[in-house]
């Protein structure tokens, strides 16, 4: 078996050389370079159908065939990210990296991989990597504006944003963003522009409405946040968090039966959300509805054992209720969770016992 | 019962279309003689109290309430018993009879107005007070029965005034919870003056409940003398109030006015001398016989109550001593153990009208009292002042619900200030005036709100950030193979034979290999970028002609192609897959000339041989064209074998056009099969 492969190789490179005299030959089996090769864009094409195991079984072959692979190892550690399998999408990074140093697709990829392993700040060195070897490649910029974001470092991530910006003026996301640590920052005009700034680019991004109406209230523009909530519950009305905020908009424009309606909507939405009870109580108090609101903050209660704005309500309720010793048990309850100000209401109502620290 | 059923329907429906007022006489009331001589005795009777001077209202009214049963839609009766109320510690009682008198009597006077107004007032029903008030005017003096009542344009205007804070407070009600004290404290009787020591657990109150020492009633009807009563907190609730009896309590008024904060000494009120003040002290359990607190405090004057200051040292008290004052009665402080004169607190804090129930907080500087002057609503409201950089700031009315339109007084708070307690006639009391225990909630809390925010566009809506390496070129050989049997197309035997590669292009013949002698099996490796022709070829057989015309980069790829050589006899037709014709012409293109040459050789070789030389085409164009074309081709391969030394009589052509398919022509692949030149052995 082992002649004939190579007899046929003999036969591609002097085919003309001597009078075959063949008995059969399989024409098909080519040489291994070649394999790895059509195994990896066999691989390719299964990744972008999506058939993942299809493109991890192919690109294994690709790399079976040829080691030292390095687009392979790149592909096949974006399979298993997508398979979910990142501690091995890092491996295969690493070995891609090894094999072709600074390439920023390596260091994106792998960043990504360590991000999904909740691994932040190899995440963020990997990112900046990624930046420093292509600076004009936007998600980098962006992926780690995010990272430095959610660990409050607004000032650099907006700096990433930035960067993301100049990379690729037209990616909304990174608008979006740049707006909510401007918001972070307090700047809450830019803020608001930014918002816009996206929805322009990509109006489908409904977010930036919620988080432009947040804005909004910040500056004391309750009408123009509350035509942002309108208009975003218009596009998307299942969304629980939306209904939960407008209602605290309407709280702040006192009209708490509004605010009682939105709230109760996102109960229908979302039974669990401890959150639109805990608010649905708060706007009860200010209509003088104790009963109701001590039991709308008892649900929120239930749902979250630690929550102490809920505690804090209850306890409002429960003193209008003339529940004295459960009202100054909530207060207490609410300065132990860190509302400390539950330890002067139950000091002003004369509670007995010592304030919790 | 059905008589006086008969006597109800008849004024009720007598009532509503045109309110009239009806009279206590024969005319209205013929058919019930006795019951009009009674209802007239009723009120000859309330008229005599009503009519004295002064008036005796509580001994009118129940004559008045008598007639007014026997006949409930006369006007004037109603407002007399308006009056009696408004007179009585019931006041809000009157609004009903007086909004009925004003029904009844469209031309009502003044007065009418004047009362109605200010029972109105008393039940905090500002708006249509104003209204009433304003009818009151402009009538500066009202008489009743002959008796002067002054009522001056400006009380007119002051109670207006106070409707109008009264609306302002009302519409900002202060946060408390004001209960009834209970039983344990209150009776059916009058209880009011509470005291408490500053940790709220002692309060003493006065009353004039059943019971009272001596036994003794007041004259003008308010209940019994008053007495002091003791209670102590017990968690939940008050003990029961005991009468402290003698030596505090006598025959005579005893009402308690303060208590210092440890609850050790008494302040109390006396009726004697136009009323004045004693302290009594607590020895164990039992409290001291109440002694005088001197000249300085107490005068021919009224001295109703008074406070001590935290420390014990001082004493603020109330006396309508007409020396100093600011008008009414009025608050003076004074230090006990001194020698000086008492001092009027000033137009801070007294004012023209009446100054009460002073009330010095645990705290030394918070100074509660009560006032018919500065922002009231009506009577006396409790007021707080605060002593700050050396004076008094501006009293501050408690507000709604703690103050009403009616006297409130003798408010006290414990040192937490969280409780305050006070005395009222508001409806759902045990009776008369009760003890209140004040809950003050301070501001409202705040109820707390939460809320999240999805502030990154990528959390919420993740976006397909791979990147991938490209596609790589893959390196495929650019090669056909052809590969198959030669067979004899009789025998089925395998053959070994020659197979010549050709290039048509240059018409050399590149390589010649040869089948398996045993199995006839071949294989032919043909790069891409060749038109090759392959002349498969053994003696004693026609030779057998194939083209595969592989441009550069054509991709792997692999024909079987078996090959049955057919002997040399008559009829047997070969196909000349390498002659070439222009398109849709019978011109000869170059590459077409190895075949022919091999034709030729053939020919040449075997000098017998003749051969008919066939055109065929497919079936595309008109079948006549085609037809012609063939024709036209064939000529052309026999024009130049003749040309090429062949006898044109060995030679024959003949065109087909598109009636002899080797293959559907529905494909393009049995197009190409049909378009073809043949020769078929005619001779040999």
């Amino acid at each position: 078996m082992i002649q004939k492969p190579l007899l046929f190789i003999v036969l591609l490179t002097a085919p003309f050389a001597a009078r075959a005299q063949v008995d059969t030959v399989r024409a098909s089996t080519l040489p291994g370079p070649q394999l790895a090769e059509k195994a990896y864009n066999s691989g390719l094409a299964s990744f972008q159908a999506q058939s993942y195991p299809a493109a991890l079984r192919s690109f294994d072959q690709a790399i079976a065939a040829k080691p030292d692979f390095a687009a392979a190892y790149t592909n096949r550690a974006a399979t298993r990210f997508e398979l979910k399998e990142y501690s091995q999408a890092q491996a295969d990074y690493d070995q891609a990296l090894k094999l072709e140093p600074g390439n920023y697709a390596g260091y994106f990829g792998r960043a990504r991989a360590q991000e999904a392993q909740n691994h932040l700040t190899e995440a963020e060195q990997d990112y900046s990597e990624a930046v420093k070897a292509k600076p004009d490649y936007a998600p980098a910029w962006y992926n780690r504006g995010v990272l430095r974001f959610e660990k409050g470092d607004y000032q650099a991530a907006r700096d990433d944003f930035d960067g993301a910006l100049k990379a690729d003026p037209k990616l909304a996301y990174a608008y979006h963003d740049r707006a909510s640590t401007q918001q972070k920052l307090g700047n809450f005009a830019a803020a608001t522009q930014d918002y816009t700034q996206a929805l322009a680019l990509q109006p489908d991004l409904l977010p930036a409405l919620l988080n432009r109406a947040t804005t909004e209230r910040r500056t004391g523009q309750l009408p123009q946040a509350l035509k942002d909530y309108d208009a975003y519950l218009a596009k998307k009305s299942d969304n629980a968090l939306a209904f939960n905020n407008r209602g605290n908009a309407r709280f702040e424009n006192k009209d708490y039966a509004g605010a009682i309606a939105d709230f109760t909507q996102a109960i229908k939405l979302d039974a669990k959300y401890a959150y639109a009870w805990n608010n649905r109580a708060a706007a009860q108090l200010k209509l003088e509805k104790y009963a109701e609101a001590a039991a709308d903050a008892s649900e929120a209660l239930k749902l979250k054992a630690d929550y102490a704005e809920a505690y804090l309500n209850r306890g409002h309720a429960r003193e209008m209720l003339r529940q004295a010793d459960e009202a100054c048990q909530d207060w207490r309850k609410a300065a132990e969770l860190g509302l400390k100000v539950g330890n002067d209401y139950a000091a002003a109502a004369g509670c007995a016992g010592e304030a919790t620290e | 019962m059905l008589l006086r059923l008969f006597f109800l329907l008849l004024a009720s429906a007598a009532l509503p279309a045109a309110a009239q007022s009806i009279a206590f006489t024969k005319d209205n009331f013929g058919d019930n003689k006795e019951g009009l001589r009674e209802a007239n005795r009723e009120l000859k009777d309330g008229d005599t109290e009503y009519n004295a001077d002064p008036a005796r209202y509580a001994q009118a009214l129940p004559h008045f309430l008598a007639a007014q049963q026997f006949n409930p839609n006369n006007a004037g009766l109603n407002v007399k018993i308006g009056d009696c109320y408004l007179h009585s510690s019931t006041k809000t009682a009157a609004l009903p009879y007086l909004q009925k008198a004003a029904k009844l009597d469209a031309t009502a006077d003044a007065r009418t107005h004047f009362l109605l107004a200010r029972a109105l007032h008393l039940s905090g029903k500002w708006r249509e007070a104003l209204a009433e008030y304003q009818q009151a005017q402009p009538v500066g003096g009202n008489t009743r029965n002959g008796s002067a009542e002054t009522l001056t344009a400006n009380d007119l205007q002051r109670y207006m005034q106070q409707c109008r804070t009264g609306q302002q407070l009302a519409a900002r009600p202060v946060r408390v919870f004001i209960d009834n004290a209970g039983p344990e404290l209150n009776s059916a009787d009058s209880d009011y003056g509470p005291v408490v020591s500053a940790d709220e657990s002692t309060i003493l109150i006065t009353s004039r409940r059943t019971g009272s020492t001596g036994g003794k009633k007041d004259p003008e009807g308010n209940g019994f003398f008053e007495d002091i009563y003791q209670a102590s907190w017990q968690g939940k609730k008050w003990s029961r109030a005991t009468n402290l009896g003698t030596p505090v309590n006598t025959d005579d008024h005893n009402a308690t006015v303060g208590l210092a904060p440890d609850g050790q000494r008494m302040l109390v009120y006396v009726g004697t001398n136009g009323g004045d003040l004693l302290e009594a002290n607590l020895a164990g359990s039992a409290w001291t016989k109440p002694k005088q607190l001197g000249s300085r405090i107490n005068t021919k004057y009224h001295e109703s109550s008074a406070s001590y200051s935290p420390d014990g040292r001082w004493l603020y008290f109330v006396s309508d001593r007409q020396e100093g004052s600011l008008g009414g009665s009025d608050i003076y402080k004074v230090d006990m153990e001194g020698r000086t004169q008492p001092v009027n607190l000033g137009s801070a804090i007294n004012t023209a009208y009446g100054e009460e129930g002073v009330f010095m907080a645990p705290d030394g500087k918070t100074l509660y009292f009560s006032s018919e002057g500065h922002n009231s609503m009506g009577g006396y409201d409790i007021f707080k002042s605060v002593f700050e950089n050396g004076k008094w700031g501006e009293p501050e009315n408690l507000g709604w619900p703690i103050n009403t339109p009616d006297d409130d007084v003798f408010f006290v708070t414990s040192a937490s200030g969280r409780h305050g307690y006070y005395s009222s006639d508001r409806p759902g009391g045990l009776g008369a005036k009760d003890i209140y225990r004040i809950t003050f909630l301070g501001p409202e809390k705040p109820p707390v709100l939460s809320e999240e925010d999805q502030l990154l566009a990528s959390r919420l809506n993740p976006v397909k950030q791979t990147v991938l390496a490209p596609a790589v070129a893959v390196a495929t050989a650019q090669v056909t193979i052809l590969k198959g049997t030669v067979t004899d197309d009789a025998t089925k035997q395998p053959l070994d034979a020659a197979i010549d590669l050709i290039d048509n292009a240059s018409g050399q013949t590149i390589a010649t290999f040869r089948s398996n002698a045993t199995s006839g099996k071949y294989l032919v490796s043909l790069p891409s970028g060749t038109n090759y022709g392959i002349v498969v070829r053994q003696d004693g057989y026609l030779f057998h002609s194939e083209n595969f015309d592989l441009p550069a980069g054509a991709a792997y790829a692999e024909v079987v192609k078996d090959i049955p050589l057919k002997k040399l006899e008559v009829g047997t037709t070969i196909v000349l897959r390498n002659i070439f014709f222009d398109t849709g012409k019978a011109s000869l293109r170059p590459e077409s000339t190895a075949e022919l040459e091999r034709l030729q050789k053939l020919l040449t070789e075997t000098p017998a041989l003749k051969l008919e030389m066939a055109g065929h085409t497919d079936d595309v164009g008109e079948a006549a064209k085609n037809q012609d074309l063939s024709q036209r081709r064939a000529q052309a391969v026999v024009l130049y074998l003749t040309q090429h030394g062949i006898a044109a009589a060995r030679l024959t052509a003949a065109g087909y056009g598109e009636t002899q398919p080797v293959a559907p022509n529905t494909t393009k692949a049995g197009r190409q099969l049909n378009r073809r030149t043949e020769f078929k052995v005619t001779a040999k």
